[in-house]
């Protein structure tokens, strides 16, 4: 595992407010199948692209990050304002995007919003709904049903959910699919906007979005023939 | 080795001596040679029972594998040693109480014993990934464990039991021939040791295979196994 | 440290959005009811009406309430992940307060199935007139624990390859005790004979599994 530092973080005695470390992590499944052991870190706000090939272990280093997972070996933490979260404590603090979030598809896209936001407890439900879905565009699609969206939209209401709680830390993993052109400034205005006072971690195959990242972690090969 | 060669001869000794010469108790006539198979089969399927479940609950608590390895290999002697305990126990049923299933009390313990391992095991069947396995199988075993006492104890208080109470339990009212009491408790130290050391065996085998599973898969790490 | 305030509302969101759902699609409390229905018209088609049989009525509505519960208190949980929506709930809420709401909807659902299933029984089985406050609470204490028992296996079975396959088996070894205890309650109702032993084991057992359920939940979901 290799990590580029383009723009290396400034690492003081002082506990940085956002920060990510990662000792030998690793996660599988069964054997064969998973994240390999990785090592990097990195502190401070900006843009840090994960990438790899298909099956590298990208969105299995997001899920870690997001709490959805533990490690099977490894350390793998994630500091929030001078203090470290905790796995369960950490759906709090990211915004997770992912290809794998799907919706109720019987409920409306405002419906769905309002139940994260009540159930995650924010102060002002349903003006954090309304400046979410603001910020992706989509306040005209707020009373449809999410089975009646196309991918594209889908895939902004992911961003509208990942920003409801307005996270510190923003994990996108591919943010880009299935976005038209429109849908893609969305989302690099987006990334521009957090990256200035928070962290966004970015799991790409694309390399036009790895470019505008301000470091890379690569990611090589799978479990099952890592060298 | 040696001491699987004393259990091999313990048992064996024992398993003639209680088919042959120790004297039967009045009452119970022929039948009593069954007795000395079924109830160490029975206490082992319970004991193997506490074991699985006490490792589960070790598991949810300190995550350590071994402890799932210890839970599914208790599991799968213990339902063995209970089929053995169910089966004896009908053919006693048969001759002493002229029905092979009646639904006394003591019969519907051990059919939810059998219910419970039979549960567990194919739930773990049914789980793909191992600490996902390990973990859901745990949270079963934990309810099961809750269910366990109301099952085993409360219900056989509510109806009635034709069950002869546990020899263990009554060897103080019962005049009994030294030599059965011996000769049973001797069976059933055998029977526990040999849960013991096919235990043993059963986890020792799940641990190599994941050695060698976990070998295959990254044969950079070969040198330090 | 989620508090106790951040945890009721999550549990009240995850209460509302599951009646809401049930609501959209009536998946499951149509095929519940209409399991119900089938169920009691086939005990009653095949062994007529049972008068003051009242041994067998106590354990005939307790069967159709079982298989009514089997055939959909799983739902809650396989719904999410075979929707894969399990991702998205897990990032909005803790475990224990998603699967207690799952529990209250749970049982929300029993009531609703008992409401239409235990006067449709009484009526077509010719049951004597049963001692009203003694059957509501066996019945409440009787859902409070079927609830519980598959609640907390249907959040496993969800989870294993099986799925429904398995459910019923995996469930059954937990609901005996409330099956055994309710039957023999119900029985003792109708008779006059005291039920006092029956009604301590349904409490307690209930407790002991909800005690149980709120330790364990918390580790439903790590992978």
């Amino acid at each position: 595992m290799t990590l580029t530092e383009r723009d290396p973080a400034p690492v003081g005695a002082v506990a940085p407010a956002l920060a990510l470390e990662a000792r030998a992590v690793e996660h599988r499944f069964s054997p064969g199948r998973g994240l390999p052991a990785v090592s990097f870190s990195h502190a401070g706000p900006g843009c840090l692209a994960v990438v790899g090939s298909n099956g590298a272990g990208k969105s299995t280093l997001l899920r870690l990050l997001a709490g959805l997972l533990r490690p099977t070996a490894g350390t793998l933490t994630l500091t929030v304002d001078g203090g470290e979260v905790p796995f369960p404590a950490r759906r709090r603090v990211v915004g997770y995007v992912s290809p794998e979030l799907s919706f109720y598809d019987e409920l409306s896209v405002g419906e769905n919003l309002d139940f994260v936001a009540s159930a995650r407890g924010l102060a002002s439900p349903a003006e954090r709904v309304r400046v979410s879905l603001e910020r992706v565009g989509m306040t005209a699609r707020a009373d449809d049903r999410v089975a009646a969206l196309s991918s594209g939209m889908k895939q902004r209401l992911r961003l509208a959910f990942a920003l409801l709680h307005q996270p510190p830390v923003l994990l996108l993993d591919e943010p880009g699919s299935h976005l038209d052109s429109e849908g893609r400034d969305v989302t690099e205005s987006i990334i521009d906007g957090h990256r200035r006072n928070g962290l966004v971690v970015l799991a790409t195959h694309d390399e036009r979005e790895n470019q505008r990242a301000d470091s890379s972690i690569r990611l090589r090969g799978g479990l099952g023939h890592s060298a | 080795m040696i001491a699987r060669g004393i259990l091999f001869v313990w048992i064996a000794v024992w398993t003639v001596i209680a088919l042959v010469k120790a004297p039967l108790v009045p009452g119970l006539g022929g039948t009593t040679r069954v007795l000395y198979f079924h109830i160490p089969a029975a206490w082992v399927a319970s004991i193997a029972l506490a074991w699985s479940m006490g490792h589960s609950l070790l598991y949810l608590w300190r995550r350590r594998i071994e402890h799932d390895d210890h839970a599914a290999s208790a599991a799968e002697l213990g339902l063995v040693f209970c089929i053995g305990a169910t089966i004896t126990g009908s053919v006693w049923a048969k001759a002493v109480w002229h029905s092979w299933w009646n639904w006394d009390p003591r019969e519907t313990s051990i059919f939810f014993v059998l219910l419970v391992y039979g549960a567990y095991l194919a739930l773990r069947g049914s789980i793909e990934g191992e600490e996902r396995r390990a973990r859901l199988s745990a949270i079963y075993s934990a309810a099961a464990f809750v269910t366990v006492p109301f099952l085993m104890f409360i219900v056989p208080r509510i109806y009635f039991s034709l069950h002869p109470d546990p020899i263990i339990n009554t060897s103080g009212k019962m005049h009994m021939d030294p030599l059965i009491r011996i000769s049973f408790f001797a069976m059933l130290l055998g029977f526990t040791g040999l849960f013991a050391w096919m235990l043993s065996m059963r986890v020792r085998v799940l641990r190599l295979t994941r050695r060698i599973e976990a070998g295959a898969a990254a044969p950079a790490l070969e040198g330090t196994v | 440290m989620p508090t106790p305030a951040s945890g009721s509302a999550a549990v009240w969101a995850i209460l509302r959005k599951e009646c809401l759902s049930e609501w959209r699609t009536r998946y499951g409390l149509n095929a519940a009811l209409l399991f119900a229905v089938t169920t009691l018209a086939s005990v009653s088609f095949a062994v007529g009406r049972l008068g003051d049989r009242t041994d067998v009525l106590a354990a005939m509505l307790w069967i159709v309430l079982l298989f009514a519960a089997l055939s959909s208190l799983s739902h809650t949980f396989v719904r999410e992940v075979e929707g894969h929506t399990l991702t998205l709930l897990r990032m909005s809420a803790a475990p224990t307060p998603i699967a207690v709401g799952k529990l209250l909807f749970n049982l929300l659902f029993l009531v609703m199935i008992e409401l239409v299933t235990v006067p449709l029984f009484l009526v077509l089985m010719g049951a004597p007139p049963p001692n009203w406050p003694s059957l509501l609470l066996i019945l409440a204490l009787g859902s409070l624990g079927l609830a519980l028992a598959a609640t907390l296996a249907g959040a496993v079975i969800a989870q294993s390859r099986g799925r429904g396959a398995l459910y019923a088996g995996v469930s059954f070894p937990l609901l005996l005790p409330v099956l055994a205890a309710a039957v023999s309650a119900t029985r003792a109702q109708w008779s006059g004979a005291g039920m006092a032993m029956e009604i301590r084991l349904l409490a307690s057992y209930a407790f002991a599994l909800l005690a149980a359920s709120l330790i364990l939940y918390d580790h439903l979901w790590e992978d």
